[in-house]
Parts: structure tokens; sequence; C-alpha cells
């Protein structure tokens, strides 16, 4: 068993009492893949750092399996760290580097080789393990430095960001090579980044800190279909969701004032609170709206393109709606469509797609599936 | 604006041989880039259509007007470094300023004129704010922003862009990029533009030269570079993940021809590829060994056998993205991987979990094996 609990901790830097992490609390379960997310700054650092005992707790405290590690140095929690830099040691072989954290607990040879050597299977190190590091590719070293993290069985593996700088293609096997490790040795992990994709492929659930709160904690389905506000929806998800003026209509409709009309389109989902002057931010993931090259029913909107971007097995179309503030929106669609500038094109928002916010705060209760 | 033409260019570095014997053309009002991994030569061609770096051998033209032996200020471009290079104690509006007072341009704009200008492009890129500021109190992503802003406050007849947007983090990468490319559709700019990042290049270019150690691998539109890769290489570069290769054993039997993907897992071979397929076979310890390309999203994913194009893998490892999942097998000598959409969210299936994959003949290519294909 490993789990994690943070309970109401306080991160303040002494010095100009500057608050890293405001009132954090959530839990990891037992074997569980969680990925903290969120820009630079905004205390997903410090937290990973409180986790690791590389950093005192000001306020709060820090359960692993029930236990408080507060004041528990980074040996003693037993956790397996791999940073983004490899700090590998330069002068010691492949095998000497993966063996380290066995030979600092001062275990056996045969011990140590078994172990080194079955880390080295998995991550098919085996013909490079008299290699010194300097001869090695980026690639491989990270590979090395994750033996290294999951050598000795951890309570806990804590990455931080150990593959966004990679090329695509390494980062690809990474992710995989990461993912089956977790799943393959039953690990519970922690994974700080500040890449939303990184943190949606790998992670079963996603804590988003910002300004050094959390922002929401939840499954990446949750987070991408009921964003707790408006920094949510815009963070996760690449093109970043579309926001475009609208009024409500009544308990089921919302409009866009359009060139000569009104568009109205219906929505799913139970309106919690009903915004003043009914003007409301309606929320679209560029993913989720259809287009078409002639106008499909009256609750579609007109739009010109205006950009395209070719992305491979996808095409990213910015349009300039037929509205009152001629709002650019980004939709995805698939190559296949022949789309080109100064087209124009209708989208269609389906009544399930339709996020809505008053300022920052979402306003509907959606039903998801 | 102009086209750029360069006719059997080539540089050397005492013994090394940078840019080898290249030709390419960019037309008048093309969005170009050159597209590879670093030490390609990328910047060293970038570098001598300026005028910084000279020819060894070969020529350069903008329109049918010889430029190879002019000076830099001779040659009316304008130029974005990936290093910046703002001028330390010029604030950001005079940095962005420059280019619109060099005498050489004779521009003589007034006070008025010069400064709609400078908020123009500042606000077109959003460092409005940051007019009044020093270089040195910005950030990284700021200054990029800043030096893009220098090169494209003034028309000349072609920009040279050099990793302009690599320092911007992912969410302000893509929406300059958007801004670019809106730029240069509206202006009908010749642009040359140098990047590592195959999206951006996907994304803004009308045409795409992959270089490859000075020499160009492949010239095309993003479209068919993507579908029709010529190499192994130009597959590996594009797409996320990139495209599969597999190498595999080449087998005939009973008048029929198969690709063992993985120790006895064949897929027939339509004959229709069966000569694409020899053509780049090899012999290996006694085998036949070829090459095959296919795109993550070009094999279908299935509980249950399909067809002939078919074999069955364990699960190696399930990663998802935003409306979909990558989910990865595991083979001697490389990983495949195959993106499923499910209409409902996540894909069901385990770890080690049986699949049948189905390969599409129709987005099948073969190769000569010329990357490295080790696993990482």
């Amino acid at each position: 068993m490993s789990t994690i609990d943070v309970h109401n901790v306080w991160k303040i830097y002494p010095r100009g009492n500057v608050i890293g992490v405001k009132d954090l609390s959530f839990n990891c379960r037992d074997k569980e893949f969680l990925a903290i997310l969120g820009p630079s700054g905004g205390g997903k650092s410090s937290t990973l750092r409180m986790l690791a005992g590389l950093e005192e707790i000001s306020k709060g405290e820090i359960q692993f399996d029930g236990v408080i590690v507060n004041k528990m140095g980074p040996a003693e929690r037993n956790i397996a760290l791999a940073f983004e830099s490899y700090a590998l040691y330069q002068r010691l072989s492949v095998y000497e580097n993966i063996a380290f954290p066995l030979r600092a607990r001062k275990l056996k040879d045969v011990e140590v080789d078994h172990k080194v050597m079955s880390i080295a299977k998995l991550l098919d190190l085996t013909s490079i393990l008299n290699k010194y590091p300097p001869e090695l590719a980026g690639g491989h070293q990270q590979r090395v430095s994750l033996a290294r993290a999951f050598v000795r069985k951890p309570n806990v593996t804590l990455l931080d960001e150990p593959i966004s700088h990679m090329d695509q293609r390494v980062r690809a096997q990474l992710r995989a090579r990461i993912r089956h490790l977790h799943d393959d040795l039953g690990l519970t992990t922690v994974y700080v980044t500040h890449d939303q994709a990184e943190a949606i492929s790998l992670a079963d659930r996603i804590a988003i800190i910002n300004q050094a709160e959390l922002q929401q904690i939840g499954t990446i389905e949750e987070i991408w279909n009921q964003p707790a506000n408006r920094f949510v929806a815009y963070f996760v998800g690449e093109p970043a969701m579309n926001f475009i003026l609208g009024e409500l209509v009544d308990q089921q409709h919302v409009a866009v004032a359009a060139a000569q009309d009104k568009r109205v389109f219906e929505f799913k989902g139970q309106l919690k609170t009903k915004p003043a002057e009914s003007a409301v931010t309606i929320g679209v993931r560029p993913q989720q709206i259809k287009v078409s090259r002639t106008e499909p029913s009256t609750t579609a909107v007109a739009a010109t393109v205006k950009i395209v971007e070719f992305q491979g097995e996808t095409t990213v179309l910015t349009v300039t709606l037929a509205d009152r503030a001629k709002s650019d929106v980004k939709v995805v669609v698939s190559s296949g469509e022949k789309i080109g500038t100064g087209n124009n094109v209708w989208l269609h928002f389906a009544p399930d797609i339709i996020h809505l916010f008053d300022g920052e705060t979402p306003v509907l209760q959606r039903q998801i599936g | 604006m102009a086209g750029v033409r360069l006719e059997n260019v080539t540089k050397r570095y005492g013994q090394k041989t940078a840019v080898k014997n290249l030709s390419l053309t960019c037309k008048e009002g093309e969005f170009f880039s050159i597209v590879g991994p670093t030490g390609a030569g990328k910047t060293t061609i970038l570098s001598m259509i300026a005028g910084i770096e000279e020819l060894t051998s070969g020529k350069i033209f903008f329109n049918d007007y010889e430029v190879s032996r002019l000076p830099p200020q001779e040659r009316n471009v304008s130029m974005a470094f990936e290093s910046y290079n703002l001028y330390p104690h010029f604030k950001v509006y005079d940095n962005i300023a420059f280019p619109l007072r060099a005498p050489r341009w004779n521009l003589k704009l007034s006070k008025q004129d010069e400064r709609r200008r400078v908020e123009q492009i500042a606000g077109f890129l959003g460092i409005e704010e940051l007019l009044d500021r020093l270089p040195q109190h910005l950030s990284g992503g700021q200054k990029q922003r800043v030096s893009l802003a220098r090169a494209l406050v003034r028309q000349p007849e072609v920009y040279l862009l050099d990793e302009p947007i690599a320092h911007l983090d992912a969410r302000l990468k893509f929406s300059t990029q958007t801004l670019l490319k809106e730029f240069a559709s509206k202006y009908r700019s010749t642009i040359i533009y140098v990047t590592h990042d195959y999206r951006e290049a996907l994304g803004l270019s009308d045409r795409i030269a992959i270089l490859r150690k000075g020499e160009i691998e492949q010239e095309s539109t993003p479209e068919e570079l993507y579908n029709h890769p010529v190499t192994d290489y130009v597959g590996s570069l594009l797409g996320e993940p990139p495209m599969n290769l597999i190498d595999g054993v080449m087998i005939s039997k009973e008048n029929q021809t198969y690709f063992e993907v993985h120790d006895g897992a064949l897929i027939r071979i339509e004959d229709n590829l069966v000569d694409a397929m020899k053509n780049t076979a090899r012999q290996e310890n006694g085998r036949v060994v070829t090459r095959l390309g296919i795109r993550v999203e070009d094999i279908r994913l299935n509980r249950q056998k399909l067809s002939d194009n078919s074999i069955q893998l364990p699960v190696y490892a399930i990663v998802q993205e935003a409306e979909s999942s990558i989910v990865t097998f595991e083979l001697k000598e490389s990983f495949l991987h195959v993106r499923t959409r499910s209409d409902k969210g996540l894909c069901d299936y385990r770890l080690s979990e049986m699949l049948w994959l189905e390969f599409d003949q129709s987005r099948m290519f073969f190769y000569q094996n010329t990357v490295d294909l080790s696993k990482v």
C-alpha cells in the first residue's frame, strides 16, 4: 500500500513573505498515477519538493500510508525521484548509476546485481550497462535515470518533467515506457508537468495548481467535461477552449448575437445560477465543433475561414464568426475535409458540447455521458 | 517582395561541409520552411541568404537579380534570430523602431508614423505593454516576441526567420504561430522560416524542405510530406507520434507475399505493394528484410480478427490524448504506436490484453533503412 494525503499544506517563504502553496489538500491513491499540472511559478514544484522532503512544510501535514512524514528527510520517506535533468554520475558506468541507491543502502552484491539486471531488462538497458553517461544520447540517459529511480521498490515515485524536452519520437516511447512501468510494477506515481498534453497522456487523475492554489483535481473526463473554472477550461486542451459572448434565452437555450439575427442553441444540463442581465460566455472546444460548407440548420452560425493550419491527421481552422463581436474561433477538422482560407462555413454547436460561464465561474452543471 | 532562388550552393568550414550543392526556390509571396535537426545546416542557409555567411560556391538570386556577392546591408532582408540579438541599451520601442530608422532604407517616417507602425506590430504580437522596458527586464519569451516584431516592422524583399518562436511556452507558441500565418497571408510576404519543430512547419508553410546533413531530403507541400514521405527519415520526423517504422522479413509462400511484423505475426501484402517491397529489400543474416512505414492513425485495433491484414499483439501501454488514445505494442526492435478513437472517452483496453491490429494497405510505405530505429 502506498497512499499520499496532503492536508491543508502551506508553503510560505519567509523572505518577502511569499506564499508558494496555499492551503493545499489532495490525495493520491494506492497505485494511482497522479499528475500535478500548472503553469510555471504556480506552486507545483514547491508541492513536489515538499512531497520529496526537499523543502520544509510551513503549515499542514503530509502523510504517506497514514504516517505523517513532515519531519522525515528524503531518504526516510522511501521515494524515488527523477528530474528533467538526468543528474547521472558521469564517472560511473550505467550499471553503477542504477546500482547507486542500492549501494547507499548497503545491499549485498548479489542482491544489487539481481535488482539492477531486472530493471535493466525491463527498460532495455542490458546492452549498455558498461557504457558511461557521456557516451549516451539524451533519450538513453533519461532511461538510465528512470531505471535508477525505479530500481528499488519505492513507496512513491516522483517524476519532475522527465520527458518534456525530448523530441516527439523519443517522447512517444518514453511515455509508453513510464506508463508501462507504473502499471507493471504497481507503483504510486506523482508526475509534475507544465505540459497539459503530458498530464493527459499519462495520468489517471490530474491536480491543477495555479497561483499557489489547487484549482481542480479529477480524471481527464471530469476536467474536460466539467472544468471547475475558466482557467482550467482554458488551460487543458490544445487548441484551447473558445469563448464566445452570448445571452441566455431560457433554461435550455443560449443565443449568439449574429450580424443579422440571433442564433439560438440548445444546451444540455442544469443551470446552476442565472447570471445578471443574462449575459454569458459560451465555451466550446475546438475538437467538438462541427463544420459544414452549406448551412445545415438555423442553429448554425456563419463564419469565414481566416487561417488554415495543417497538422497532419487534423487541421486547425481559425474562423471569424458572423457575430457582433466578430469573434475568432478555432475548430479542429479532419485533414480530409478540403476547406481553404476565405471559405464560408457554418459552425454547429451540439447541445452536449456547450459550456457556460459567468465571468470565471461555470454556471452550467453539464450532464456527462 | 521577391522570390529567392539558391543554385548549387555549397558551404564548407575547413574540412566540414555544412551545406552540400543545395538548390531551392522560394516563390514570391511564399511561406517556405526549412526543417531539420540541430546541425543539419538550417541556420547556415539562412545566414548565406542574408549575406552574413559567404558561399563557398553556388549562387543566390532575389527574383532574377544575383545577390551572392552583395554585403548584408545591400540585401533587402529582415531577419529574426533565435538568440534575439536585441540592443541592450535600447528600450523595446527603439529596438522595434530600429529598422525603420536605418538610413539605408530611406523611409524618413515622421515620429507619428513611426509610432503607429511600432504600436501596430507590437499590438499584433501582444507586447504593446512592454514598449517602455529594457531588454534585461524581459523574459526569454518576451525578448523573442520583440525580436520577431523588429523583423516584421518593415517590409523587405524577404523575411528570414530563424526559430522565431522556439522559446515561447506552449500556449503562446501556438497562438503566435497563428498570428504569423495571418501576417503572411495578409501581406503576401515571402518568408523563409527555419525550425526544428515539424508542427510549426506543417501549420505555417506553403512548402517545406526537409534538410538532412546539408542536403534536401524532400521538398514539398505539408500535405504531401505528411501523406507521402519519400524516405524513412522524413516519416520519422513528422507526426505526433511520428510514423511507425518496422523492420521485418519478407516472406513468399503460395504466390502470396507477406511481411513479418513480429515473431510469426504476418500481414499479407497486396500485389501492388510487392514491387515497392522488393525495391527496398536487403539481405540480412540470410533473410530478406525491408522497412515498413505506417502512421499511427492508419492501423485499426479490434478485439476480433478483421482481415488477413491483421496481426495479434499484447498491449504494452496505453496513454491518452484529449479525444483519443495511443496504444503501444512492443516489437523486437521498435515500438508500434496506434491511435484509437472511441466515441465515448477512454478506450477500455487493458495492459497485456491481446488485440488485433489491422494495417491499412493503402497507407503502407516501404523504405530503405536510413535511420537508426533503436528503442529509446
